[in-house]
């Protein structure tokens, strides 16, 4: 019985970092209709960052998390200024950005790979390795950590959507851009502030993994499967349905883990993928029957 | 000038006629003999053995006939029909441990087992069509990813067909100078199958059909297209090109692996980019984007080597190509009337 309480606490723990993983996509999705492939690999950027920081001047990666989350925004705001801001006016946008994203996944994984070659890596603060114990049940510290900030930052996010002017700006370009411009929404503006917040997200979530995760520059394709699977699975650009998709699987997947070994437990995601794609195709909480 | 009809069927005759003289006036203008001339001359190649050792170049055209192959086979679905599917790979895979199992029980050549390696993966795409092509656009090219992870973790676990470490093939026992010749043929044939099936599809009903959905999916289904079947069909065919492709490529490379077979950048994005570099659509894209493809990633392995750097570079031409030339070489010079005449296949 501990045993699987154990394993609940567990997954609830990576269920955060990947809600958080999840969460910047998920935003951006929402508000440019860009299924961005390349989150994974800046992920990995912030990861990097990270493990820099720590590695040549001893910096907590808890406390590097804003300046990541501020360096991945900026190559957010550029990425935006000189790639997506054009391409929104082509035709067939969403699908032209998914294999540009793809590209730039490609050109981020060779830089990151070319300088720092493909060694596995990992941050190691005293709290990675260390765990406290409830009666028999035992939390890794670091993964704790790393749950609690992520619920913090998507909290933060979601009250922020909620509460604030632009937050209102946000969601109203969510839900019908052309309806948002015609209100008096600069969506172009509210497109690079969505895009920047989601790679700051991003980074925070590297910053997170490099403790919780040893990464390597080619591991991103893995995110990238497990992260689409959350998204596509929460209902395109529902930040909501994205978190509760990331907590739900990952909590499956550490049981399935438990139960059948560790190789398994990835494959729960795309099982999942491939059942909801047949049972329900726009997602747990999507709306819109279609994803043109 | 304005002419009166009597009845519904003159209308369509006159509209028949009228087509059949557009048609014809194109194929006037079609350089049929150069397509033709380009396999002849291929056929003619392993004859350079007669006067020397050219097994690298015997070995460069055949990898670019592999690829020109796939890349037909990937314009069929991602083409004509728009749907962008970054998981082909999963079909040359398969392709390659049918037709290797077989080989290596049996001692059936892959190469007689191709064909049938390709109905395989294309009854395997018809299924795989039936749940992801439910889903258009990003979710669609989300689905084909998460395939190539699924198959990657089956084909690993499936100890039956070698499991991580995969299938070790026979060796054949020609000369080393002749040893090629068999899957140089083998993949010749099949890229010329490849590029005739694109050009036959590209023709018929069934082409005009795939073609309407990659416009608006919506309005060809109003239309009266069976826009699902379609799909699903153009998802077989360019599997079936992908598994074919597989099968033979197992036997020359003498092993099927998993980690090297369902390689999502060599067998799922270099088709996809050779194909949109070349130009979505056009007969002619994939075979110029296959080309240059090859030719660019030897000249680049040649002078750098570094595996490292190559992704980097692949993914900077592919980006640039999306951003500035979305129409690939000979769409972008189609659209400008600058295409020459050898070129257009269409």
């Amino acid at each position: 019985m501990s045993d699987l309480i154990q394993i609940l606490i567990l997954g609830l723990a990576l269920g955060g970092v990947y809600a958080l993983m999840g969460a910047g996509l998920s935003l951006v999705f929402g508000v440019m209709r860009i299924v961005n492939l390349a989150h994974p690999s800046l992920i990995m950027l912030g990861a990097y960052v990270a493990y820099w920081a720590f590695r040549l001047y001893g910096i907590d990666p808890l406390i590097i998390l804003p300046v990541a989350m501020v360096i991945l925004a900026a190559t957010g705001v550029i990425l935006y200024k000189l790639v997506f801001e054009r391409e929104a006016r082509s035709a067939k946008y969403s699908e032209m950005t998914v294999l540009l994203t793809f590209a730039f996944a490609m050109v981020f994984e060779g830089a990151l790979a070319t300088a720092f070659t493909n060694t596995q890596r990992v941050t190691s603060p005293a709290y990675a390795t260390d765990a406290i114990f409830i009666a028999d049940i035992f939390i890794p510290l670091g993964q704790l950590y790393a749950g609690i900030v992520s619920l913090v930052l998507i909290a933060g996010l979601a009250l922020w959507l909620k509460y604030t002017r632009f937050g209102y700006a946000i969601r109203a370009t969510t839900q019908n851009r052309e309806a948002a411009e015609l209100l008096g929404v600069n969506v172009n503006f509210v497109g690079l502030v969505s895009f920047a917040i989601g790679l700051a997200l991003a980074g925070a979530a590297g910053a997170l993994v490099s403790f919780v995760f040893s990464f390597y520059p080619s591991k991103h394709w893995e995110w990238i499967a497990i992260l689409m699977s959350l998204v596509v699975l929460g209902g395109m650009g529902s930040i909501l349905g994205t978190v509760v998709a990331a907590y739900t699987l990952s909590v499956v997947a550490a049981y399935v883990g438990f139960f059948f070994g560790a190789t398994w437990s990835t494959l729960t995601f795309f099982v999942a993928l491939f059942v909801v794609l047949l049972v329900r195709p726009q997602g747990l909480f999507g709306e819109k029957p279609e994803l043109a | 000038m304005a002419q009166t009809y009597e009845n519904t069927d003159e209308i369509l005759a006159a509209r028949r006629a009228y087509n059949d003289t557009l048609a014809q006036a194109h194929d006037a203008r079609r350089a049929t003999w150069f397509p033709l001339l380009i396999v002849a001359l291929l056929m003619l190649v392993p004859a350079l053995q007669f006067v020397g050792n050219y097994n690298y170049v015997i070995h460069l055209m055949l990898y670019t006939l592999m690829y020109v192959t796939m890349a037909a086979g990937w314009n069929i679905l991602g083409g004509y029909t728009g749907y962008i599917s970054l998981g082909h790979s999963v079909f040359f895979a398969v392709g390659g441990y049918f037709a290797g199992m077989i080989f290596a029980r049996l001692g059936i050549s892959t190469i007689i087992m191709a064909p049938v390696a390709g109905l395989v993966c294309a009854a395997l795409g018809y299924l795989i069509g039936l749940i992801t092509l439910r889903v258009r656009g990003p979710s669609f090219i989300i689905s084909s990813l998460a395939l190539v992870m699924i198959f990657r973790i089956l084909f690993e676990k499936w100890q039956f067909i070698g499991g991580a470490a995969g299938l070790s093939l026979p060796i054949n026992d020609l000369s080393v100078q002749w040893a090629k010749l068999p899957y140089y043929y083998a993949f010749l044939a099949m890229a010329v199958f490849g590029v005739w099936a694109s050009y036959r599809v590209r023709h018929s009903k069934f082409g005009l059909g795939l073609r309407a959905i990659s416009k608006d999916e919506v309005k060809a289904e109003s239309a009266g297209i069976d826009t699902r079947r379609y799909k699903v069909l153009a998802f077989a065919m360019s599997a079936f090109l992908f598994g074919a492709a597989g099968a033979v490529w197992g036997e020359y490379l003498t092993y099927v692996r998993p980690n090297i077979f369902i390689h999502i950048l060599y067998f799922s994005v270099w088709p996809a980019l050779m194909c949109i570099l070349g130009g979505k659509g056009t007969i002619a894209g994939p075979v110029v984007g296959a080309v240059l493809i090859v030719a660019f990633n030897e000249f680049f392995v040649a002078t750098l080597g570094s595996s490292t750097i190559h992704i980097l570079v692949t993914g900077m031409i592919m980006a640039l190509t999306l951003m500035f030339f979305p129409l690939g070489l000979v769409g972008t010079l189609a659209k400008h009337r600058r295409l020459p005449r050898i070129l257009n296949w269409d």
